[in-house]
C-alpha cells in the first residue's frame, strides 16, 4: 500500500513515515500543499495523510483540486481546532475520514486500514475469502479458523492480494507496494515472501489460496480453499 | 417624547399657534381702536351738521335745528340720537328719535371739549360725544351749551363680529396649511433617519453586510462609522479566530508528536503511560479552553443562521464517517428556522450533539428543527436508538473538561463544550428518553435580542 503524509512540520512527517513504513506500508512525504499535488498526480498512490493547516496551498485547497482532477483514492484530514467547522469543510472539499491532533498511532492505523478496504470494495472489517480470513482491524489472519503468525511485510503482501481479491496483481505492482522506492527491487525476494505465504496458509498445500499466472503476477482467489 | 419627529412637529405647532394667535389679536385690537375713531369722527360729523343746521332768532340766540342732517334723527328708536342741554344740564332740544330715552346726557363741557364715551346699559349700549358749544347772542351775552350725539353700538359691534370671524377663518386657515406643509416637511427631512433605521434592520435581519444608502451629509458620519464598526467586529472576531487557529496549531503539533513517538501496545512501560495520559489531558485543556474563547456569543449584528442547512452539512459528514455503521437517518427540518449567532458556534454545538447520537445509536438518528412559537428561537432535537444514558451520568458527561484535574483521558470533551456553547448563547439543553429506545437531546434557543 502506498501513502502519502502531507504535514509540513518535519518532526511529525518524519515520525509518521518512520512508523508507517514500519508497519510495512510504502510512504512518501511532502512539505506543503504544491509538493503533495506533484506527488499526488505523479504516483500511483492507495490514500493520502494530509494536514489541513498547510503552507503554500492548504490542504482543503489540496483535496479540493485533486478531486476535481479525479484523482480518487482516499484521503485522512489531520486537523489541529478539530471543530466541526474545520471537520465539515475538509470532508465536503473531499476527505473521507479526519484525526484531530494529537492522535495515537494506533488510531492513524485503524482509520487508515478502514479507508484502504472501503476503497478496495469490502464493507467490513474482516476480509474473508473461503476458509482464510484478515482481520483488518486486528491485523490478524486465521485459516480455518487457526492463528497464523505473519512478519508486518507478509501482513501486507497478504492484505493487498485480499483487498484485490480476485484481480490479477503485475509483479511491479505489488512490488512498488510493498517496498520503498530506494530499496532493492529484486523480484526475487517477492517470490521468496509469497512461497512462506503459502506455506504459512496453507501448509498442506489444499486451499491453493494465492495462483501464479506465469508471466502476468498473482491472483488470490476469492474462495480460497473451497473449490 | 422619544420621537424626533413628534418632538419637532409639537414644538412648532406651538410656536405656529402662539404666533398666530398674536398676529390675530393684534390685528383685532388695530382694527376696534381704529373702528371706535372712525366712530367719534362719524359723530363728531354730526354735532357740526347738527350746529350749522341750528338757527339764530333776531336777538342772536340760538333756535334748535329744525332741518335735521340725517333722516335718523328723525325716526324713532333708529340707533342715532341727538340731545342739546343748557348748561344747568337742562335739556332744550332732542331728536325725535330719542323719545322716552335717556342717553344720560347731562354732563356739560365747557366750549370746545369733547368727550367720547361709552354708555353700557343693559338696554342700550352706545357711543357718545358730548361737545361744550358758546353761544354769544347779539348783546355778547353768551349761552352755554353742550351737544351730544349717541349712536346705537349695534352696527359697530357686527362690524367687529365681521372683522373678525373672517380674520380668525383666515388665520385658522393658514394654521392648517402650515401644519401640513410643516408635517410633509418634516417627513422628508426626516427620511434618512428612517431609511438608516430599516437599513440597520436589514442588517440585523441579515439580508445586508452594511449600510449601502446614499446618506445626507450630516448622517455620513454616523453610517460611515457603523460601517467601520460592523468592519471592526467582523476583522476582530475573524483575527482572534485566526490567532486561536495558530495557537492550536503549534500547540498541538508538538503534543502530536510526543503521542505518536509512544510505542503503542507494549505500553507496560508505566512512563510511557503516564506520558501518553499527561498529552491526552493537556490536549483537552487546550481544546476546551481554545473552544471556549472562539464562542463569539450572541451579537445584534450577527446575521441569522438557516439551522436546517448546518443539519444537512453535519449529517452528510457524519455519513461519511460512520460509513460501516448505516445509520439511518430521519430529517424533519423547517427550513424557516434560524440561529441568531455564529454559524461556526452553531456547527460546533450540532455537530457534537449529532456525533454523540451517531456514536451511541445502533443504526437510526432522528433530527427535528423547527422555528419556536416565539419569533427569532428554534427547538431542535436529536434522538437515537442507542442504550440511553443515565440521568446521573448526564451531569458528568457535561462537566467532562470544565474542571482541568477531573479530566478522563481517551474520552471527548464534546459534550460538554456543546453544553457550554449553548449556555452561553442563553439556550437550554435537555436529556430525555426518545421513543427510539435512546436519549433524546433537545436544545432550545430563545427568541434574537
Amino acid at each position: 500500500m502506498h501513502i502519502l503524509v502531507v504535514e509540513d512540520e518535519t518532526r511529525l512527517r518524519e515520525q509518521l513515515r518512520d512508523r508507517l513504513r514500519n508497519t510495512g506500508y510504502v510512504v512518501d512525504i511532502a512539505a506543503d500543499g504544491e509538493e503533495g499535488l506533484y506527488y499526488c498526480e505523479e504516483y500511483p498512490l492507495d490514500l493520502a495523510i494530509i494536514d489541513i493547516g498547510l503552507p503554500k496551498l492548504s490542504g482543503i485547497e489540496l483535496i479540493r483540486r485533486l478531486r476535481s482532477r479525479d484523482i480518487n483514492f482516499p484521503i485522512l484530514i489531520l486537523t489541529a481546532r478539530g471543530n466541526w467547522q474545520d471537520k465539515v469543510d475538509g470532508l465536503e472539499s473531499g476527505a473521507d475520514d479526519y484525526l484531530v491532533k494529537p492522535f495515537r498511532f494506533e488510531e492513524l492505523e485503524a482509520r487508515l486500514n478502514a479507508l484502504l478496504r472501503r476503497a478496495s470494495g469490502w464493507s467490513k472489517p474482516v476480509l474473508e475469502c473461503g476458509a482464510i480470513s484478515l482481520d483488518t482491524a486486528r491485523q490478524s489472519i486465521t485459516v480455518s479458523g487457526r492463528p497464523v503468525e505473519l512478519t508486518a511485510f507478509e501482513y501486507r503482501v497478504l492484505e493487498y492480494l485480499m483487498l484485490h481479491a480476485g484481480e490479477v496483481i503485475s509483479k511491479t505492482e505489488l512490488t512498488n507496494n510493498i517496498y520503498q522506492q530506494d530499496h532493492d527491487r529484486d523480484s526475487n525476494v517477492l517470490e521468496v515472501f509469497i512461497g512462506r505465504l503459502r506455506r504459512k496458509l496453507d501448509p498442506d498445500n489444499t486451499l491453493g489460496p494465492i495462483e501464479t499466472l506465469r508471466g502476468r503476477g498473482y491472483r488470490f482467489r476469492r474462495e480460497a480453499g473451497t473449490g | 417624547m422619544h420621537s424626533i419627529h413628534s418632538r419637532l412637529l409639537l414644538a412648532a405647532s406651538l410656536v405656529l399657534a402662539g404666533f398666530l394667535g398674536a398676529t390675530g389679536l393684534a390685528l383685532d385690537k388695530a382694527f376696534r381702536v381704529s373702528a371706535e375713531a372712525a366712530m367719534q369722527e362719524r359723530l363728531q360729523s354730526y354735532i357740526y351738521a347738527l350746529l350749522a343746521a341750528a338757527d339764530e332768532d333776531s336777538a342772536g340766540r340760538m333756535i334748535p335745528p329744525r332741518e335735521l342732517p340725517e333722516p335718523r334723527f328723525s325716526k324713532p328708536d333708529s340707533g342715532l340720537y341727538a340731545v342739546i342741554t343748557r348748561h344747568d344740564g337742562e335739556p332744550v332740544w332732542h331728536a325725535a328719535s330719542l323719545t322716552g330715552r335717556d342717553i344720560g346726557a347731562g354732563e356739560q363741557q365747557t366750549p370746545g371739549e369733547r368727550r367720547f364715551s361709552r354708555l353700557e346699559r343693559p338696554d342700550l349700549q352706545l357711543y357718545t360725544l358730548a361737545f361744550g358749544v358758546a353761544w354769544e347772542d347779539d348783546a355778547g351775552t353768551e349761552a352755554l351749551y353742550t351737544f351730544t350725539v349717541a349712536e346705537d353700538t349695534t352696527v359697530f359691534q357686527a362690524e367687529i363680529a365681521g372683522f373678525r370671524s373672517t380674520l380668525w377663518r383666515w388665520l385658522g386657515g393658514m394654521a392648517l396649511v402650515l401644519m401640513l406643509a410643516q408635517g410633509a416637511i418634516l417627513r422628508w427631512g426626516l427620511r434618512p433617519l428612517r431609511t438608516v433605521t430599516a437599513d440597520l434592520q436589514q442588517i440585523e435581519r441579515g439580508h445586508a453586510e452594511r449600510l449601502e444608502g446614499d446618506y445626507p451629509r450630516e448622517l455620513a458620519g454616523l453610517t460611515s462609522s457603523l460601517n467601520s464598526l460592523i468592519g471592526h467586529s467582523k476583522a476582530v472576531q475573524s483575527r482572534y479566530r485566526n490567532s486561536l487557529d495558530d495557537l492550536a496549531h503549534s500547540l498541538k503539533t508538538p503534543l502530536a508528536i510526543l503521542q505518536s513517538s509512544q510505542p503503542g501496545n507494549d505500553a507496560a512501560d508505566d512512563s510511557h503511560a503516564l506520558v501518553s495520559e499527561q498529552v491526552q489531558r493537556m490536549d483537552e485543556i487546550i481544546n476546551h479552553q481554545l473552544q471556549r474563547a472562539a464562542v463569539s456569543g450572541r451579537s445584534t449584528l450577527a446575521r441569522p443562521v438557516a439551522v436546517g442547512k448546518v443539519v444537512q452539512r453535519l449529517v452528510r459528514t457524519l455519513d461519511k464517517v460512520y460509513q460501516e455503521k448505516q445509520v439511518a437517518v430521519d430529517l424533519d427540518l423547517d427550513p424557516e428556522a434560524t440561529f441568531t449567532g455564529d454559524e461556526a458556534d452553531l456547527t460546533e454545538i450540532l455537530g457534537n450533539l449529532l456525533e454523540n447520537a451517531y456514536k451511541y445509536c445502533r443504526s437510526a438518528v432522528r433530527a427535528g428543527v423547527k422555528s419556536a412559537q416565539h419569533a427569532g428561537g428554534v427547538e431542535i432535537s436529536i434522538e437515537d436508538d442507542g442504550p440511553g444514558i443515565a440521568a446521573d451520568q448526564v451531569d458528568m458527561l457535561l462537566q467532562r473538561g470544565k474542571r482541568m484535574d477531573e479530566s478522563v483521558p481517551g474520552q471527548g470533551i464534546g459534550m460538554s463544550m456543546a453544553s457550554e456553547i449553548i449556555a452561553l448563547y442563553g439556550g437550554k439543553l435537555s436529556f430525555t428518553a426518545s421513543p427510539l429506545g435512546g436519549t433524546r437531546m433537545r436544545v432550545s434557543f430563545g427568541p434574537s435580542l
